[in-house]
């Protein structure tokens, strides 16, 4: 899926010599890793807490995508800043079945979409682990998060199940139309 | 001030690297040995089906003790000695206690243009090299047969 993501893109640039950054956020156990590897074709059984980060690197005739996963956890998250910089597009990913953490996830996002070095970054989200029985639909998630409020940036939600490898693909589709030309 | 420089030696480790199928996602080979060691070179017999892969990807895992500011990696693939491909990468910030992985993937040399098994047994070399700023923190080198 990455190999096609760069070249959905790279059809739709005028200057192929290009390095892309997506960040991918969110709280602990919301499926980053999971849908990192999916993008992958990797196995998806055996993925642990990650510890720091994670980067695919996909090259291809010039152009570059570097996608970057980032630990969710409390004690992880006061470095996420970090990782802020030259970020094309910015993926945040919610467990829609984690019901007691709305408004933690939330508050992780608005400080996101409050911070400078994020400015007018497209902002895609993730309404993972539809597969669950207990998970809200995107539009409920939407609106937990106030997502109409955003009004300076580009933005979408998406329902998927990274364990599934459903949705994700429409969500690579909304990113290759909104980067930005630069 | 950032920690001192043997402090993040000492505290750096290469944990593993792997070679997949980047269609399939399938590992073909996965290196566990500490690699960071610097003066040993290390071996991997890989199976000969990876030079009809479209697209390999290499994925290298590694931990810090101390935070460093501006890690950055360059990764060399050698054919006896001469530079087929290059890489380098800027991760910057690392996190204090982290374990990270890197993973890169390159579509294949047209067939045509690929060197059969017999060629590259034993004379490619992938060598990694990580850096914060100027320093020189781990370098490893793993040779690859094709069995």
């Amino acid at each position: 899926m990455l190999q096609g993501l760069l070249s959905m893109l790279k059809r739709l640039r005028s200057s192929p010599d290009k390095e892309l950054r997506i960040l991918l956020l969110g709280l602990d156990n919301a499926g980053k890793t999971t849908l990192m590897k999916k993008l992958a074709s990797e196995d998806v059984s055996h993925i642990t807490p990650t510890q720091g980060f994670n980067i695919k690197s996909v090259q291809a005739d010039g152009m570059k995508l570097n996608v970057w996963d980032i630990g969710g956890q409390r004690k992880i998250r006061p470095y996420w800043r970090n990782y802020f910089e030259f970020t094309d597009i910015l993926i945040y990913v919610v467990d829609s079945a984690d019901r007691k953490r709305v408004d933690e996830t939330g508050f992780e996002l608005n400080e996101l979409l409050n911070d400078d070095k994020l400015l007018g970054v497209p902002v895609l989200v993730y309404a993972n682990k539809q597969d669950l029985a207990l998970a809200a639909k995107a539009s409920e998630i939407a609106q937990e998060l106030n997502l109409h409020l955003i009004r300076d940036r580009p933005w979408q939600i998406q329902a998927c199940s990274g364990i599934r490898g459903e949705g994700i693909k429409e969500g690579l589709e909304w990113i290759s139309q909104n980067v930005k030309k630069k | 001030m950032g920690p001192k420089p043997e402090d993040i030696l000492s505290g750096f480790q290469v944990n593993w690297m792997n070679l997949r199928d980047a269609d399939t996602g399938v590992v073909l080979w996965q290196g566990t040995e500490d690699l960071s060691l610097p003066d040993k070179e290390h071996e991997a017999k890989v199976p000969k089906k990876i030079l009809k892969c479209r697209a390999v990807s290499r994925e290298i895992n590694f931990s810090s003790v101390e935070p460093m500011e501006k890690l950055r990696l360059q990764q060399k693939v050698l054919f006896k000695g001469r530079c087929l491909e290059e890489w380098y990468f800027e991760f910057g910030f690392v996190i204090p206690n982290s374990t990270n992985t890197w993973q890169s993937l390159i579509e294949a040399a047209p067939e045509s243009q690929m060197m059969p098994a017999n060629v590259l047994n034993g004379n490619i070399v992938i060598e990694t090299n990580f850096y914060d700023d100027d320093l020189l923190i781990s370098s490893s080198k793993v040779r690859l047969y094709y069995v």
